[in-house]
């Protein structure tokens, strides 16, 4: 032979063998690499948040003592100081180097200002030795400068909100003070003898454009025996509380100019300990209070048993080693930052996580502001040192915790698991609960296999060792064409046909649940005593299947004639209101009867197969020694040929069931999608399957709520992979002992 | 011998248990057939042109429609019938309930027409008169056809016009993109490219505005046409005859025409564009998509399949590692096929897609090419949920072949490549197409994935088309499945959406009923052809 072609041959002999090894060992591969990919997207979210020092430089001391306060932009790229003349000087980040200066409130050197109080998106209200306040805002917006290649460049503005005189009846000693800007501007203070007193300057512009002002002064009675310690007020002015050094806290209302109303006191410790600080939440819903015990907790209103709005404690967040002097929250969600001994931390209010530490050895902090978008952090410590922090907190109200846990969200009643992932207001808080998905899932799966499961198992005992071999051949293929139709139009069919059609007719349906089994019962005993006559007898076995099927058309026929009468009969004419009415179940049109139909025809045809695959390859040598020995031909099946072939049946009704957890069509059309937990088979749910269809071409990419869903992908593999792995074995074990099938 | 009382026996023989179980059996069967009964009594009946009846009320009002359905009322003293009575612009509602005891008296008039338009669904009435801009005139049903005739032959010529304004307006979009790499290379202004499109764009767009001038003025002049029609309740109604797509009196139909009607129908179904968001017209643009994306699937899972299955049967040793292998194929057929989808949006759109949009368009960034949904990926994605079931079949085919075939091709001296090729095979192909067959019919059916890969409820362009590359693999696509789940339960009018939606479940079902029976008899019959060995 020609050495050359030999040679060729081998090669490609050789060339092939590596690219066949190549290719299967990719398919391998795959597997683990779709798990992979899929759970490092979800993984993120478990990750720590990270913080990176970007800048720090030092002030003089003189300087450094006389800087009331700070901010930064949201891109680190400009900041500010306040200092004791109510001067604002912009500096660059970067390297502390002086940018411009400016004094809103007026260049008047006799004033000095007391303290600042921040809140909201850079708002300073001034407070002034005179008694006097202003309120100030900075404004950061990005510039781009066509002439010079569109380069970015952060510029600012100062505005002034609104001025506020000094009070007549002397000078406090503690003031807040809130305008919107326009129309409302509210100035609570705190006086040295302990009363309070609340200035409301309402402005009302009429049609003709009369700008009319209407201030009312009021004093605030207080209830709460302690000396008061911290105040805090809502962005509007409509909600102030006030926190004593004897553990109390007082909730007003101010949104009535003309009557303020104090809605409750709460002895919120039983020790009685002094509430060092107190601040809102982004939301203006739940209130911060920090305690001379270092405790962080948080406060919502919640309806009690009399329909009363009580001020609860909700969420422990992690706690300092030394009394809370300062609390704030973030800008975009809702986190808080607190203030003790000089570090600050950050921690998030649902998750009840501590997020970060800031904590510079060898420093205390004496003043921080956080950008709006809470990227930044610029701290001003003890010795005049400022450093900016570049933070990183990519999903911070997602832990273990939130996901699978019961939370109790802002406006809640109670704790529950919800998944609530969008809403139209900005201050919105999602609800990322995965346990009700699982919980729908295996709801749904659960009522599909009690459906699924007897009829598959027993058809293919029937099909593999009753029927006569010619209907064997019928019928296999034919299941087997049944597995292969479209999920989506048996969830179609289930919701615009089989739906509305139960619904109509739920008597008749119940009905021919007694009825069916009632009358195969009664014509198979009325069978048995015919076949004893002589003609009879010699009726061929292996049509039972065929001979049945009428008894089963009519016995339904008879309950659907019959099931409106029996409804009005029993029911008072509506089932479905009855239902309601006695058990307190209310009727989903889209339920979980529907999903046991729909996704139990789904399944039924690849346990059926599985289960018929190992039925017919139990070695007939068994079957034929068990009816030799006298059993009866059901005796061999249940007690002979059942048990050889239950570990196939087992695999089956594995995969059957890894089947139905990842079904999406079927359950994305017929349950109704709402995420409740509820047992009951006349509601719908919401499983994991149909979650990541609805919610996934709306997520952002890589926000939460786009990694949790994959999050929830990695939890169908994983659960698909345990069963699937499960029933393989036990396949591969049984192939080992009866020969390939 | 203890004697056991005989209803212990009679359930230890268990005799009715075989009766049950073959009642779960034939439990099962049934509820298939009731499934097929139920798409073929909703899916056949929908292109039947049936009678446009005539109702008076007993209060004096009159109703035309055609009957939908007959059933008993609420407090089951009559029958209620349900009437399509189309109309939607005149009356907001498709459908009414009519109580059998309201009607006074029924009839069916030959002159009455069904008018299948372009907006608002279909129109019953009666015709009126023939005008032309602003005058009326008398006319009789045949004048009407062969104006609209008429109108079809203006409506054609617009046609071509309207090609040329859409190949006018793609050249544009391609000078865009050229606009928006120079500029993202920063070229000069002065760059004579730059100065080439500037120009070449003038031409284009002065084209353009004398072909829009030309489509406008004549629009406006095949749409001076009208007609006026008259409803059952007598209201008129003119309607512009370029909105009719078909005119037809059901009354004066004999069989034989109907026969034709229906089948000229199904011809709309398969080459017609969709109309009214999808509820009425054709499916060619899902059928084709549909088609294309099972083809690019295929050219991806089977070389992939069967290279796989060779290597498991042929190639691998047996032992720890090819039954990890095998479970790891079982398992990848079990994973759930979301899971595929999330699996493709994340990897395949934005891991590789975001790569080559960064690296081969990136002027065009932030819009994406393919780094959003698109055939291709959804193609790859349903690829991947298919290899298993290529394996399995092709490693089933390959084990059924008896070894003395191997031995024998060793003993004349071929090597394992060409046993391979040779003997293998050609005798496994009859296995390896039941797997691709079985791939495609669930491709066809699957739609989970899609929906987060690229699927759409309208594509603005095939993916095939005379623009050079010619196939657009990056584009969106329409598909069956989806169509179902999108006209079902995203159309605003579900009820008036349910024909469209049940003949394309007929079509799907059919598509897939008959890919896997053929799949499935090549199977067994190879199975057969086989087994004698083994027993």
């Amino acid at each position: 032979m020609n050495p050359a072609f030999l040679k060729k041959v081998k090669r490609n002999d050789r060339l092939a063998r590596w690219v066949i090894t190549i290719g299967g060992m990719a398919i391998i591969f795959s597997v683990i690499f779709i798990l992979i990919l899929i759970a490092r997207v979800s993984l993120p979210l478990f990750l720590s948040p990270e913080k990176a020092l970007r800048a720090d430089f030092q002030l003089e001391q003189a300087q450094a003592q006389q800087v009331a306060t700070l901010g930064v932009d949201e891109y680190l790229e400009t900041g500010y100081l306040v200092d004791r003349t109510g001067r604002f000087d912009f500096f660059t980040v970067a390297d502390g180097s002086p940018l411009d200066s400016v004094a809103p409130a007026g260049e008047d050197t006799q004033r000095r200002l007391l303290t600042v109080d921040s809140y909201g998106r850079l708002n300073h209200a001034l407070i002034w030795d005179d008694g006097s306040i202003s309120i100030v805002q900075v404004k950061f917006f990005p510039f781009f400068d066509a002439q010079n290649n569109n380069q970015r460049s952060i510029r600012h503005r100062v505005e002034v909100l609104g001025e506020f005189p000094a009070p007549e009846s002397g000078m406090p000693v503690r003031s807040l003070a809130r305008s919107d800007g326009e129309e409302r501007q509210v100035r609570v203070d705190l006086f040295a003898d302990g009363h309070l007193q609340a200035t409301l300057q309402q402005r009302e512009e009429s049609f003709l454009g009369d700008v009319e002002v209407t201030e009312e002064t009021h004093t605030l009675s207080r209830k709460s025996a302690g000396a008061v310690t911290a105040l805090t007020m809502s962005h509007n002015g409509n909600q102030l509380y006030i926190a004593t050094d004897a553990g109390e806290i007082e909730r007003w209302d101010l949104s009535d100019s003309e009557d303020p109303v104090l809605l409750e006191v709460v002895h919120a410790f039983a020790d009685q300990r002094k509430i060092t600080a107190l601040d809102l939440v982004f939301g203006d819903v739940s209130l911060i209070v920090g305690d001379a015990r270092g405790e962080l907790t948080t406060w919502f209103p919640v309806r009690d048993e009399e329909g009363v709005w009580k001020l609860t404690r909700i969420h422990q967040l992690p706690g300092h080693n030394a009394a809370i002097d300062y609390v704030s929250p973030t800008l975009h969600d809702k986190s808080v930052l607190s203030r003790a001994d000089g570090r600050v931390q950050i921690s998030h209010m649902t998750s009840e996580r501590l997020l970060l530490t800031i904590d510079p050895p060898g420093e205390k902090i004496a003043t921080y502001a956080l950008s709006t978008r809470g990227n930044g952090l610029i701290t001003l410590s003890e010795s005049g040192r400022v450093d900016s922090w570049e933070l990183d907190i990519p999903h911070p109200e997602i832990s273990a915790k939130t996901l699978f846990g019961k939370v109790w969200y802002e406006g809640y009643a109670e704790p529950s698991w919800s998944w609530q992932s969008s809403s139209g207001t900005d201050d919105y808080e999602p609800k990322l609960s995965l346990t009700p998905l699982i919980f729908g899932t295996l709801k749904g799966t659960f009522y599909a296999m009690l459906f699924a499961l007897p009829l598959a198992i027993f058809g293919a005992i029937y099909t593999s060792q009753f029927a006569r071999p010619r209907f064997k051949g019928i019928i296999k293929p034919a299941v087997e064409v049944m597995a292969a139709i479209p999920t989506v139009i048996i969830g179609f069919l289930a919701a615009l046909w089989l739906a509305p059609l139960i619904e109509r007719s739920l008597g008749s349906l119940f009905l021919s649940m007694i009825l069916v089994p009632a009358a195969l019962m009664i014509s198979i005993a009325l069978w048995q005593a015919a076949r004893k006559i002589d003609p009879l007898k010699r009726v061929e076995r292996g049509f039972e299947f065929l001979a049945v099927a009428p008894v089963l058309v009519m016995a339904v026929a008879i309950a659907s004639v019959l099931g409106s009468g029996v409804e009005s009969w029993l029911f008072a004419g509506d089932l479905k209101q009855w239902l309601f009415t006695e058990t307190g179940n209310r009727y989903d049109q889209r339920n979980c009867i529907i999903i046991a139909f729909a996704m139990g025809f789904a399944v039924i045809p690849i346990i059926f197969t599985i289960a018929e695959d190992s039925l017919s390859n139990v070695p007939p040598s068994l079957r034929a020694a068990s009816l030799a020995l006298g059993a009866s031909r059901w005796q061999t099946v249940w007690r002979v040929i059942l048990p050889s072939a239950s570990p196939g049946i087992f695999a089956g009704t594995m995969i059957g069931f890894g089947r139905a957890v990842g079904e999406t069509m079927i359950v994305l059309m017929a349950t109704g999608n709402t995420a409740i937990m509820d047992l009951s088979i006349f509601n719908g749910m919401r499983p994991l399957s149909a979650n990541i269809a609805v919610e996934i071409p709306e997520a952002p990419v890589d926000g939460s709520l786009y990694r949790t869903l994959f999050l929830s992908a990695v939890i169908l593999f994983v659960m698909t992979f345990v069963v699937n792995t499960i029933a393989e074995v036990v396949r591969q074990r049984l192939r080992a002992k009866y020969g390939r099938f | 011998m203890k004697k056991l009382p005989t209803r212990v026996k009679y359930w230890r023989i268990g005799e009715p248990m075989v009766w049950l179980s073959g009642a779960a059996l034939t439990t099962t069967l049934l509820t298939a057939i009731v499934l097929l009964i139920v798409i073929m009594v909703n899916g056949l009946g929908v292109f039947w042109p049936s009678d446009i009846q005539l109702l008076e009320l007993k209060d004096g009002s009159r109703i035309a429609g055609t009957l939908t359905r007959t059933e008993p009322t609420a407090d089951k003293s009559g029958l209620r019938r349900q009437y399509k009575i189309a109309n939607r612009d005149l009356y907001g509602l498709d459908f009414r309930w009519i109580d059998e005891a309201q009607i006074a008296h029924e009839e069916i008039p030959a002159n009455m027409l069904t008018l299948e338009r372009m907006e608002y669904g279909d129109f019953y009435g009666t015709l009126k008169s023939l005008g032309h801009a602003g005058q009326q005139d008398p006319a009789t049903f045949a004048q009407l056809e062969s104006a609209l005739a008429v109108v079809k032959a203006d409506l054609d010529g617009l046609k071509e016009l309207e090609e040329k304004l859409t190949a006018a307006s793609y050249r544009m979009e391609k000078l865009r993109l050229k606009t928006l790499k120079l500029d993202y290379n920063k070229a000069p202004a002065d760059n004579p490219e730059r100065l080439e499109i500037e120009s070449e764009k003038e031409q284009i767009k002065a084209e353009f505005a004398d072909l829009l001038e030309v489509q406008l003025s004549r629009t406006a002049k095949v749409r001076e046409a009208t007609a006026v029609f008259v409803s059952g309740d007598g209201r008129e109604k003119e309607v512009v005859l370029a909105d009719i797509v078909r005119a037809y009196t059901p009354n004066q139909m004999s069989v034989t025409e109907k026969i034709l009607f229906y089948a000229g129908k199904l011809v709309e179904l398969f080459i017609g564009e969709p109309r009214e968001s999808n509820t009425e017209g054709g499916l060619f643009p899902a059928i084709f998509g549909t088609v294309m994306l099972i083809f690019v699937m295929s050219l991806f899972s089977f070389p992939l399949g069967v290279i796989a299955a060779i290597y498991l049967r042929e190639y691998a040793k047996e032992g720890l590692l090819v039954r990890i292998v095998r479970i790891a194929v079982n398992n990848l057929a079990g994973i759930p096929s979301i899971v595929y989808g999330i699996f493709g949006l994340g990897f395949f759109i934005y891991g590789i897609g975001h790569s080559i949009d960064t690296l081969f368009f990136p002027e065009r960034l932030p819009t994406p090419t393919f780094g959003t949904g698109g055939l291709l990926w959804a193609s790859l994605t349903l690829a991947l949920l298919t290899v298993p079931v290529v394996i399995v079949s092709t490693e089933e085919a390959l084990g059924a072949i008896p070894r003395e075939m191997r031995e024998g091709s060793y003993a004349l001296g071929s090597t394992k490549f060409q046993t391979l090729v040779r003997i293998l095979l050609p005798m496994a192909s009859p296995g390896i197409m039941t797997g691709l067959i079985l791939a495609m019919a669930r491709a066809a059916g699957e739609v989970a994935p899609l929906m987060i890969t690229g699927v759409v409820k309208l594509a603005p362009a095939l993916p095939i088309d005379g623009n050079f590359p010619f196939l657009h693999l990056d584009r969106k696509f329409m598909h069956l499945g989806f169509h179902i789940y999108d006209i079902g339960f995203q159309s605003p009018n579900v009820e008036a959406a349910k024909p469209m939606v049940f003949v394309t479940t007929l079509l799907l079902v059919l598509i897939v009923l008959v890919m896997s029976s053929v799949a499935i008899r090549l199977r067994n019959k190879m199975k057969k052809r086989y087994t004698f060995g083994t027993f």
